[in-house]
């Protein structure tokens, strides 16, 4: 007797279920509106005091000592381009750690895990609302936050979109890791807000990591993010960069490729080991 | 045969059964807390990555020369950046911490289905909320501890003043913060999905008090709306308090608005849980989500 799969998965029904766990996280955003606003608004407040703090730091309007280490007196836009490329980051954290563990909450976890879906891409799915509506919402923040403080980007947008890529692509990479690591540790909060938090101050979301202090430098030099956000600023604000932007446009696809590689390997290993335990209903 | 009954409560409510049921949620809400570990990391490292941001940012600011360091010194009468900025962060978090313990420890009853049970049994159900409140002073304590002493022996940050002065002043903010946090509590109630409004809260803080900076390089209009929150007292208060040697008298111009602006928010938040308890029982709220 033959034996046939209750599925036939292909390349449509994984797309299909790509749309439908997208279009289910979609629903739910816009049923509780107040988030979307709260997302324009959030990285604006987070910011406010980084702008009146340097207006205590300044002369006559003149951040000058910020400018001694980044090359640009305009402290505003640097912090501002770094916030709009940290939302991404903290989607592709946020949308894969924190999706598992409120599956997890509600009890889905294991029937979701039962469909013929290849996790991974249950994964991506939960990510790909977050990523549009974080990108609807950052362009709105940003135009706000243009107004309230100025944003003056005089370089190359295209450069810097393209070379902004790689980047997200390998903090997928970083998502199945740490989803693995939620799913073992059954806790994404801290997990979720402490990591976020080190890997964008040590990255220099908010200030050149050139003024680090010298024990941490190496740090931030060891995070691809650092490279990331450095290459873009470089672009379009023609900031003082580490290095060539061209050699950190390669060290970006070369951390894409690595960290695809490792994220998924890390979590198809506990994702076999939880289920092994029987424990990925429990949290 | 006598058939009549007497009309007797199934529970016999008094001050010892309340003591009992507040108790009873201070002893479930430390198991939930032991339960997941992460706490630990939590309060080890929150306190420094949370101010991380600003400190590291004001370093930029300062230059290598430390030129901008010296503006900032001027505008702020401040002997050391860190410190000051470690206080405003501090305040933050806590409030920001209330707003999410305490402000949202009935939703997680109402999430998890147990808040129409719970409000069946024959206690005082404002001990729900102050039975929230007793572990979660225990670990704010905990926290201001570990800030202290972390950017005492890591950054050198070195007091100035009286800890008994610094102690006072938030003794005095206790009211207004957990004032705030009961209030609180009772609006998610009725809202259901608030994260927005503890987005709202911490950022009105974050704008107005002066985390970062003086209150007076913000714009007139903004300076008004910074006079009617009480954290800005707070944060003021205890900077004096800590780095100016400031004592009772030179407080009292923070204490007397930070206990004013506590005793109503003590009112508000008590009155607004009867509200929303008499409302959620009207319209059959409480077990929705």
């Amino acid at each position: 007797m033959e034996t046939n799969s209750l599925s036939q998965p292909s390349l449509g029904t994984q797309l299909r279920a790509l749309y439908v766990i997208a279009l289910k996280d979609w629903k739910v955003f816009w049923r509780y509106p107040l988030n979307a606003v709260s997302s324009v608004f959030q990285p604006i407040i987070w910011i406010t005091p980084i702008y009146f703090m340097g207006k205590a730091f300044s002369t006559n309007g003149q951040a000058l000592g910020f400018a001694a280490y980044s090359g640009s007196g305009d402290y505003m836009s640097f912090i501002l381009l770094g916030t709009v490329l940290t939302n991404f980051v903290t989607t592709v954290f946020w949308g894969m750690g924190y999706a598992l563990k409120n599956d997890m909450d509600a009890g889905v976890l294991e029937s979701n895990w039962l469909t013929p879906v290849s996790r991974l891409l249950i994964l991506v799915g939960r990510t790909l609302t977050s990523l549009l509506t974080t990108t609807i919402t950052s362009l709105v923040m940003l135009v706000i936050a243009a107004l309230l403080f100025g944003f003056k980007p005089t370089g190359n947008t295209l450069a810097a979109f393209l070379t902004a890529i790689p980047m997200l692509i390998g903090l997928y990479g970083f998502g199945f890791a740490f989803a693995g690591l939620v799913l073992l540790m059954r806790e994404a909060n801290t997990l979720v807000d402490v990591s976020s938090f080190l890997v964008q101050g040590l990255s220099g979301s908010t200030f050149p990591v050139q003024s680090l202090p010298t024990w941490l430098i190496p740090v931030a030099l060891a995070l691809p993010l650092t490279y990331g956000l450095d290459a873009v600023r470089g672009w379009l604000l023609q900031t003082n960069t580490i290095l060539p932007i061209r050699v950190e446009i390669v060290i970006l696809v070369v951390f894409m490729f690595v960290m695809l590689w490792f994220g998924a390997w890390i979590f198809d290993r506990v994702d076999r080991r939880v289920r092994t335990l029987g424990t990925l209903g429990q949290h | 045969m006598d058939t009549t009954f007497s009309q007797r409560s199934l529970g016999k409510p008094g001050f010892l059964s309340d003591l009992r049921a507040f108790w009873a949620v201070v002893h479930r809400e430390w198991t939930i807390f032991m339960r997941y570990p992460s706490w630990i990391i939590a309060l080890f490292i929150w306190p420094l990555i949370f101010p991380m941001m600003y400190i590291l940012t004001a370093r930029a600011l300062s230059g290598p020369d430390g030129s901008g360091l010296a503006v900032f010194m001027q505008a702020t009468g401040a002997r050391d950046f860190i410190g000051y900025i470690i206080i405003g962060t501090t305040v933050w978090m806590w409030q920001n911490i209330v707003l999410w313990d305490v402000g949202f420890a009935l939703r997680n009853e109402q999430m998890r289905g147990t808040l129409e049970s719970n409000w069946l049994s024959p206690t005082w159900r404002f001990s729900y909320l102050l039975g929230h409140t007793g572990p979660q002073l225990v670990s704010m304590l905990l926290f201001i501890t570990i800030t202290a002493l972390e950017f005492g022996f890591m950054f050198g940050v070195r007091l100035h003043g009286s800890p008994w002065m610094i102690g006072l002043m938030m003794l005095a903010a206790i009211p207004s913060i957990y004032g705030l946090g009961f209030a609180f509590a009772s609006l998610v109630i009725t809202v259901k999905e608030a994260n927005a409004f503890v987005f709202l809260i911490r950022g009105l803080v974050m704008i107005f008090c002066g985390i970062t900076f003086p209150v007076s390089l913000l714009p007139g209009w903004m300076q008004s709306i910074a006079q009617w929150m009480p954290q800005t007292y707070l944060i003021h208060g205890m900077r004096a308090a800590a780095f100016s040697n400031a004592r009772i008298p030179e407080l009292l111009p923070d204490l007397i608005p930070l206990l004013a602006f506590g005793m109503f928010w003590l009112v508000v938040g008590y009155f607004t849980f009867l509200w929303m308890e008499r409302r959620a029982r009207q319209t059959g709220a409480i077990g929705q989500y």
